[in-house]
């Protein structure tokens, strides 16, 4: 399939370079220059958050992070459409395991949560990063057989998704990881919604939303961790040293850059190390304290053009499938920036969920190129076959 | 259709998300466009360092250089507990973690340096706290080896506390005179108080921006005054003499059962204080226990001076003309004035004395005979250009400026009490005064008791040269101080002040003393001013010993004091013993003057008393 001609064009043909007709040549480059736009600007603002503190430690393994995740992409990108739905179920079986074996002694407990596997090398791995990719393929392969066949989603199908759903759900809630929960529900609502599944269906889902948010401050669901989160969002000045102390750092922070900010490297707030967990968790706040309103929204802009960019080649997908997995990936990045960038705003309750690719951080790295390259297979495979509609 | 409702649902979703992004930069908007200098004020305040750097204190030393009082550097020792227990502990990930070992590790090198135990440090350095003091009044030695450690959280600060930081060598040798700080740092008397501002140096001041861990952070604004040590105060006080007159006086008090003694070594020719010795007085470095009077006496408690006052008299009476030091006078065992009796100390025949004789045997009758003979303004004014109801120019805290009303409001009987020295009071170093200005040929220097100050950078200043007073002529002077020579022969009030091999001028006081509390007379000041070697004085000794119980005559209880403490200070300061014989001074007339000889002076209303003398 790479000497494949391009059958439209034949007077250009003879000067088009061979890597032209590779999966490369058909890749979605605005995709892959806006991940990799977003994921150095994350170097920068990591090494700027961590430089008083670790020099350049972080920035090392934050671009060997890059240069892993970019690797991933590549062989998804590679990897013939066909074969990516047969792997799906596999996926989702491994993605169950890896949730499952952080559930046994094997599994780490890093700041109040059970999410991480210890693995030689001084690394650890967090599955429920994967956890996402893996459902995104595994909700789209369900759901995409139905439509591709003309027909809405029948209420098994729904239910099935569901189901599937349902496994990683659990498996991450009871670590407990409350955000990624959250991004998985999404997910899945997403998917659904875009598959054209009858309207009570999300109707549904939308009460049975609602109905989770009572149960989590109504009753002791939630760790008493994450109900401290809410409880200080709802008022920061209830516990100045705890997170309200964080989310007021963090709003200091993002309110002092102005219009320009103070220079990468130079915020006092950011040097100053007056925000824990700043290059995962509160990454935006050093774009918006040391890059200022210019720098954060441009950020905003290229977070924003990335996802309607995913949708866009969902839309022109050669089938259900790929359509399906972009709307996942769209709708998982849309979560967590909403959920990560809102928090930083002070909008949102503080859940530790990264900034996509910009944020510290191995595994959401790795996960994120990992969608970009299903995605990037998705536009590939539409390139190649033509006859689209 | 099926394939319609997903398209309409994917266009919703990408509206979805520009509307989501949108509300973003609007909130971004909001905090970083229109609340910017807000939230950046607020900011500043929850980093900003502002401290004062506490100066040195300077130290206060004697003319011969030995130091009187002096301040250390000393640190607080702090702990920021989040960050010791990462002490040794190896990196995990990008952060150090924290770890019971690196408690254990820093609490072990630590307890030794802070000179405490591993259990008493150990839940000192454990918590949450990010301030914790762990040990006061550390040396700069201790600290920089504490800092050698590089444990982190551990930081210390120069400490404010300047009491604690205070010492006084000397104890209680000069203690009243140098003064003490109180627990709150600041000065409570003496030197200390009337020095501060030059010894307590210039505050520095910090400025800077903290990061979370309690370092400054580079990139911000960082500003570092320095203090100013303070200046090193040398006093005119020699510290032998001072130790020596302290001692002599001490033993005397005790011995006669006295309240309070003072002695002042003045030298003659410059005004410069060489001893201030007080007594009862207290330890600077335990003053909670001080009984004794905090502040020195020699310059703030006041006393009736008596007869040492009759010299005021006399210089006033020869350099008007009035008298010459051969006048005769007729005196008297009483003599009526102002409805009021006066007598000598004893009770005696009539007796024929001379001016010097007068002064001699101390007599309250001839020196009345002589007083009167001036007018009250005129003696008045001899009175106050010899220092009395004015502060004596030192500038000492508490001073006292004595008592000594104008002319014009003297009662009755004043205008003669004043003569020899009662209804007046003065302090030690005035009644000092008044004899200086004899032995420097009339001519009275205010004393002094600063020599010099130098700042940190070794530059030297001198006070301003005291204020000279032309009191008396020379001629007077040396005639008065040939008088006084025979106050300390056995025809004087005095023998016992005589110094072997130096010919000393000098005049006795055993006033009557009044009791603040009783609200009248009661008991005695004894005292013996003088000065050495009488021919060219180089030294003048004031001795005043307070209401003593054995005893009560200025020459047999001040006196010895005088002679001990004025022998000292001449062989101290290498005054070469008098070469010449005292010159003979005629005390008394040959022979009772003819009742028709006017240069005689007498009585003229001796008859009103009705028992003329024999």
């Amino acid at each position: 399939m790479s000497a494949h001609p391009h059958h439209d064009r034949p007077l250009t043909a003879a000067r088009t370079p061979s890597w032209w007709h590779s999966p490369w040549g058909h890749s979605d480059w605005g995709l892959l220059i806006a991940a990799g736009g977003l994921s150095l600007m994350g170097a920068l603002l990591v090494w700027s958050a961590t430089a008083s503190g670790h020099g350049t430690a972080y920035l090392l393994r934050h671009l060997f992070n890059i240069a892993v995740g970019v690797a991933l992409a590549a062989a998804v990108t590679r990897l013939d459409f066909r074969t990516l739905r047969a792997l799906a179920p596999w996926l989702a079986i491994a993605s169950a395991a890896g949730l499952v074996l952080v559930l046994t002694p094997v599994g780490t407990t890093i700041n109040g949560s059970h999410s991480w596997i210890r693995v030689p090398g001084g690394m650890s791995i967090q599955p429920s990063e994967f956890a996402k990719a893996a459902l995104c393929i595994a909700l789209a392969l369900i759901l995409a057989d139905r439509w591709e066949r003309g027909e809405q989603p029948g209420t098994r199908d729904v239910l099935l998704s569901a189901a599937t759903a349902l496994v990683p759900i659990v498996l991450v809630m009871l670590q407990p990881d409350l955000g990624s929960t959250l991004v998985l529900v999404a997910l899945t609502a997403g998917v659904v919604a875009a598959s054209g599944a009858p309207k009570r269906w999300l109707a549904g889902a939308a009460a049975l939303g609602v109905a989770g948010v009572a149960l989590a401050l109504l009753t002791p669901l939630l760790s008493p961790y994450q109900r401290d989160r809410l409880i200080a969002f709802a008022d920061p000045s209830a516990d100045p040293s705890g997170i309200g102390y964080q989310t007021r750092q963090v709003r200091i922070a993002i309110g002092s850059g102005g219009w320009q900010g103070q220079g990468l490297f130079e915020g006092r707030q950011t040097q100053g190390g007056f925000i824990p967990f700043q290059q995962t968790d509160f990454i935006f706040s050093v774009a918006g304290e040391e890059l200022g309103f210019l720098g954060a929204a441009a950020l905003l802009v290229v977070l924003g053009f990335l996802i309607v960019r995913i949708l866009i080649i969902g839309a022109h997908a050669r089938d259900a499938f790929g359509r399906l997995l972009a709307v996942g990936v769209a709708t998982w990045f849309t979560f967590q920036t909403f959920e990560n960038v809102g928090m930083n705003l002070g909008l949102m309750p503080v859940t530790g969920l990264p900034l996509p690719f910009v944020s510290y951080g191995g595994s959401s790295m790795f996960a994120c190129w990992l969608a970009i390259g299903l995605v990037n297979n998705c536009h590939v495979a539409a390139q190649e076959r033509p006859g689209r509609r | 259709m099926a394939v319609g409702v997903p398209r309409r649902r994917m266009r919703a979703m990408t509206i979805g998300v520009l509307i989501v992004f949108s509300l973003f930069a609007g909130q971004l908007l909001r905090l970083q466009g229109f609340n910017a200098a807000a939230t950046s004020a607020e900011a500043l305040k929850g980093r900003e360092y502002n401290k004062a750097i506490p100066a040195l204190r300077g130290s206060i030393v004697s003319a011969d250089g030995t130091v009187l009082a002096s301040s250390v550097e000393r640190r607080t020792v702090t702990a920021d507990q989040t960050a010791v227990c990462t002490y040794k502990v190896k990196r995990s990930g990008g952060t150090v973690p924290c770890a019971a070992s690196g408690i254990t590790a820093a609490t072990k090198a630590l307890a030794p340096l802070l000179r405490t135990t591993e259990a008493k440090l150990r839940p000192r350095l454990t918590g949450n706290l990010r301030y914790r003091i762990l040990a006061k009044d550390v040396s700069p030695m201790t600290w920089r080896q504490i800092n050698k450690l590089g444990i982190p959280g551990i930081y210390s600060e120069i400490s404010d506390d300047a009491s604690a930081t205070r010492s006084y060598p000397t104890t209680m040798t000069a203690a009243s005179l140098v003064g003490y700080l109180t627990n709150d740092g600041r000065p409570g008397g003496g030197v200390e108080l009337m020095l501060d501002k030059e010894l307590g140096g210039t505050q520095g001041h910090a400025y800077y921006e903290v990061a979370q861990n309690g370092q400054p952070i580079p990139s911000a604004r960082h500003e570092i005054t320095p203090a100013v040590p303070g200046d090193t105060v040398r006093l005119t006080i020699d510290s032998d003499l001072q130790w020596y007159a302290q001692n002599v006086l001490a033993q005397k008090v005790n011995e006669v059962e006295a309240l309070s003694g003072t002695v002042v070594v003045m030298e003659a020719k410059t005004g410069r204080l060489l001893a201030l010795a007080s007594y009862p007085t207290f330890n600077p470095d335990e003053l909670a226990k001080a009984r004794g009077s905090l502040s020195n006496l020699a310059l703030t408690d006041v006393f009736e001076p008596g007869s040492t006052s009759k010299v005021m008299t006399a210089a006033a009476a020869l350099e008007e003309g009035k008298v010459t030091p051969s006048t005769g006078y007729v005196v008297n065992d009483r003599i009526k004035r102002s409805d009021k009796e006066f007598k000598d100390s004893h009770d005696h025949p009539t007796e024929y004395l001379t001016t010097a004789g007068v002064l001699a045997q101390s007599s309250n009758v001839g020196t009345l005979l002589m007083g009167e003979k001036v007018e009250p303004s005129v003696l008045d004014s001899y009175f106050r250009r010899f220092g009395m109801g004015a502060k004596s120019g030192v500038g000492f805290p508490g001073e006292s400026p004595g008592l000594f009303p104008s002319w014009e409001k003297w009662n009755g009987s004043q205008r003669y009490t004043v003569m020899f020295g009662q209804g007046i009071s003065v302090t030690a170093v005035q009644a000092a005064g008044v004899y200086q200005a004899i032995a420097n040929n009339g001519v009275r220097i205010e004393p002094r008791l600063v020599e010099s100050l130098t700042d940190g950078k070794g530059v030297v200043r001198q006070p301003a040269a005291s204020k000279t007073t032309e009191v008396v002529s020379q001629e007077t002077a040396k005639g008065l101080r040939t008088m006084l020579e025979e106050v300390v022969t056995k025809n004087g009030t005095a023998p016992q002040a005589a110094v072997p091999g130096y010919r000393v001028a000098g005049k006795t006081g055993t006033a009557e003393r009044y009791d603040e509390k009783l609200r009248k007379y009661s008991g005695y000041t004894a005292s013996f001013i003088g000065m050495a070697p009488a021919d060219d004085p180089e030294l003048v000794v004031a001795a005043i010993v307070e209401r003593p119980i054995k005893g009560h005559y200025g020459g047999q209880i001040a006196g010895p004091v005088f002679s001990d403490v004025m022998s000292y200070a001449l062989k101290k300061q290498g005054v070469a013993p008098s070469t010449t014989a005292t010159p003979k001074v005629a005390l008394k007339l040959a022979s009772p003057p003819a009742s028709t000889d006017t240069s005689v002076v007498r009585d003229p209303r001796a008859g009103e008393l009705g028992r003329a003398g024999e």
